[in-house]
């Protein structure tokens, strides 16, 4: 039966938008308790391995959304930034939580949901001053009765869903490196994959898989460097925009891609088609770009590899020699697009660069790419040659002086934090956005193993136009913003889109609001307690109805950005940071998983 | 003070050559083994490590035996002008802000401390690194290059108005 349906859906779904295929092995276990649709569920990060963030539910609409209202609450206990999303696996709902990395199993089929039970990993609290930019977390993900996620210092662990039970527990990542695992995993073909922050740290960038059952290194592969570290083989491996062998290493100056970054901190998708997973890179490192002359390939690059082998496809660098801090760590959303007149199998990626970009996903060729705000470090993306044409008065490095007025910042026009959503029945994607620019004036980086190798003061400001973030509804057929929902402050939520054509996000001085996906009209909004830096998700209940989940707890950059939101540690007093003096106002940290239903 | 001086150059060379072979009299792991200008002599329990954590709050009100560390520079403006190069030069601005005003790390220039202010507690934080964190920079600065940002550290001022965040 749950077989028949989930062929029903991928069929139904195939007809409209990418294959938003689940886990193979996912159906939940009766031990879990299904009673649940899958459609009603959400097993893994952005709900489907096209990474779209749609949930064909329909009960909530356009017309009924003014309704919504919180049904239930809990005080996760913990203060960081709550990125990520919860899960629901049948009756269940779990829910990661910052450092340190708690994991939690509410009983759904329960009045109050109580827990089911906790699970308490004993994390190094020496991470803390690793991450580069708070304790996040980016998520779990489900399959085969497991519910993978990573702790924040280095290692990776599985649970039973049922129990609670830890199965498996596997050192990732080395803290002493300046390594730290924010990300949610990708399971895909019994392999779990995962990568390490550190673009901060100078780290020698990677992504590995671990078997599934037993959580042994399956492979490991480098970002940059040498073809032979990082799967690169002529034959299979065929950048759309370049030719030759050893472009990882022989792009950077000297063998500054040792300590080069090219982190991987966000968000994995996986077309089973074409068997080929999607990731982004992050930032070259230091951020003094003078240290490392050249494009410094692949950092803040997407590169599509197998899942079986790790074996390097393509790889598409949006923002060579990388000298703003402009990781591409954001998520590549799968989706078959018409553009001019046929159907492309097409990857859409909003960049912290400022430009969205619509690529065809079997081959890395850019389609178009066209800046959602404001952009002044490039004009344009060259079609032809795949490349930026640059600003040259907005390049930066330790020769140039202080660079003044970039834009995008270095916060990116959106945070990698927060995925967009893509709607197959609107044909529109869905993306908070951020309104800001900087000041870039770079120093010589020192680089010492497990300290940050940065090397830049880029104080911040508003961009034009009086608002620092916004909500806003993109076509990536035609390189077009549809509508906007602007923002007083930067908008730092995921996206949700729903079968019902509303669309929801979350603020950063705490409201949580519904829209409606035709045009933007807000149709509620609750303030949730603390600012939203996480990503909105639906289910069914056992009840059968629809309801939505979202976590307030304002952090991540904004820990640092803001430290006048923060009053648990007595010995830490700061002043506000001059271009968002009213934040604290309207938000101080806390985590809270708040679930709304009409 | 050339002594300091010589200590931010020879980092610079060697941190520059990826080596952190630092010149042999900063090399200075053991404190016993440290200059007596840089650290003078333990003081009676000579045995005793000079480390003393949060020890402002002592059971039966009798503090632990332990060891006192002196500042040698203690309000040297020009080693502290040389420990603020060092400041950014090790790093630490990457944790703890350019202007020590808070990042990752906390804000070092609010009058406020975790482990203590004093310049002996300040040095220990340093040399020995703290929980969540804070590394150990004794093993690569040694006691002369951690007394120079000490004394850095020392200068910076509280805002008086530090304890009220008002917007009316």
């Amino acid at each position: 039966m749950l077989r028949a349906v989930l062929i029903a859906l991928l069929g139904a779904l195939a007809a409209t938008a990418v294959s938003a295929v689940t886990p193979g092995t996912a159906a939940p276990s009766g031990a879990v308790g299904g009673h649940a649709s899958d459609e009603g569920q959400w097993l893994m990060p952005s709900r489907d391995y096209a990474a779209t963030r749609y949930s064909p539910l329909t009960q909530i609409t356009a017309s009924n959304a003014r309704t919504l209202h919180p049904v239930w609450t809990f005080s996760t206990g913990v203060l960081g930034g709550h990125e990520g999303q919860p899960l629901v696996v049948g009756n269940t709902m779990y829910v990661v939580t910052p450092w340190p990395n708690v994991l939690y199993a509410f009983d759904l089929s329960r009045d109050g949901y109580p827990l089911k039970w906790k699970y308490r990993p004993d994390v190094n609290a020496n991470a803390l001053g690793v991450a580069c930019c708070d304790s996040v977390n980016r998520g779990a993900f489900y399959a085969d009765g497991k519910i993978v996620y990573n702790l924040l210092d280095g290692h990776t662990v599985a649970i039973d869903a049922a129990s609670g039970r830890e199965l498996w527990k596997t050192q990732i990542a080395a803290l002493g490196n300046g390594e730290t695992t924010t990300m949610a995993p990708l399971v895909v073909k019994g392999k779990v994959i995962v990568g390490a922050a550190g673009g901060e740290f100078g780290i020698y960038g990677w992504i590995k898989a671990l078997d599934l059952e037993s959580g042994r290194e399956v492979w490991s592969a480098r970002n940059v460097g040498p073809d032979a570290e990082m799967r690169a083989t002529p034959g299979t491996f065929k950048p759309p925009y370049d030719s030759g062998t050893e472009l990882g290493a022989q792009s950077w100056a000297g063998d500054s891609w040792r300590r080069g970054g090219a982190p991987v901190w966000g968000w994995m998708a996986y077309d089973p088609d074409l068997d080929l997973f999607y990731y982004g890179t992050g930032n070259a490192a230091p951020y003094n770009a003078e240290q490392r002359l050249g494009d410094n390939k692949w950092s803040a690059s997407v590169l599509a590899r197998r899942p079986d082998d790790g074996a390097l496809v393509w790889a598409y660098q949006f923002t060579p020699h990388d000298n703003w801090d402009f990781d591409a760590t954001g998520a590549m959303v799968l989706a078959d697009l018409a553009i001019a007149g046929r159907t492309v199998k097409a990857l859409v990626h909003f960049d912290k660069n400022g430009f969205a970009y619509t690529l065809d996903r079997t081959t890395g060729k850019v389609l178009l790419a066209q800046p959602f705000t404001q952009v002044n470090w490039a004009r344009s993306i060259d079609l032809a040659s795949g490349r930026p044409v640059l600003e040259p008065s907005q390049q930066t490095g330790v020769s140039k002086g202080n660079i003044k007025g970039i834009c995008p910042s270095l916060e990116g026009g959106v945070s990698p934090a927060s995925p967009p959503a893509y709607s197959p029945r609107t044909h529109l994607f869905y993306t908070s956005s951020n309104n800001m620019c900087m000041d870039y004036a770079v120093s010589r980086a020192t680089f010492l193993k497990g300290t940050p190798y940065v090397g830049v003061n880029s104080p911040y400001k508003a961009g034009p136009g009086g608002y620092m973030g916004s909500f806003l509804a993109w076509d990536a057929a035609t390189g077009r913003k549809v509508w906007e929902d602007k923002e007083p402050f930067p908008n730092w939520s995921g996206a949700l889109v729903t079968g019902g054509d509303v669309a929801f996000y979350g603020t950063l001085d705490g409201w949580f609001k519904s829209v409606d996906a035709k045009t933007g009209k807000v149709l509620s909004k609750f303030k949730v307690g603390s600012g939203v830096v996480s990503n909105p998700m639906t289910y069914v209940g056992p009840d059968g109805r629809q309801y939505v989940a979202v976590y307030a707890g304002f952090g991540g950059d904004w820990a640092l950005l803001a430290g006048d939101t923060r009053s648990d540690d007595p010995t830490d007093v700061r002043a506000p940071a001059d271009y968002v003096k009213e934040i604290a106002r309207h938000t101080s940290q806390g985590g809270i998983v708040w679930i709304f239903g009409l | 003070m050339r002594a300091v001086k010589t200590v931010v150059q020879g980092l610079r060379r060697a941190l520059a050559a990826r080596r952190f072979l630092l010149p042999s009299f900063i090399v200075c792991t053991a404190l016993a083994a440290c200059g007596q200008r840089s650290s003078p002599p333990l003081e009676a329990a000579s045995t005793l490590p000079a480390i003393r954590y949060e020890s402002h709050l002592a059971a039966g009100d009798t503090a632990p035996p332990g060891g006192t560390l002196r500042n040698p520079h203690a309000g040297d403006a020009a080693v502290a002008r040389n420990g603020a190069l060092l400041f950014t030069t090790m790093n630490c601005d990457g944790c703890h802000g350019g202007d020590a005003s808070g990042w990752v790390g906390p804000n070092l220039g609010d009058g406020r401390w975790r482990y203590g202010g004093a310049d002996a507690e300040v040095f220990n934080s340093i040399f020995y690194g703290r929980p969540k964190g804070m590394p150990a920079f004794g093993g690569t600065l040694g006691s002369e290059g951690v007394w120079t940002l000490v004394t850095y550290i020392r200068t910076l001022q509280a805002p008086p108005d530090l304890p009220t965040e008002s917007w009316q």
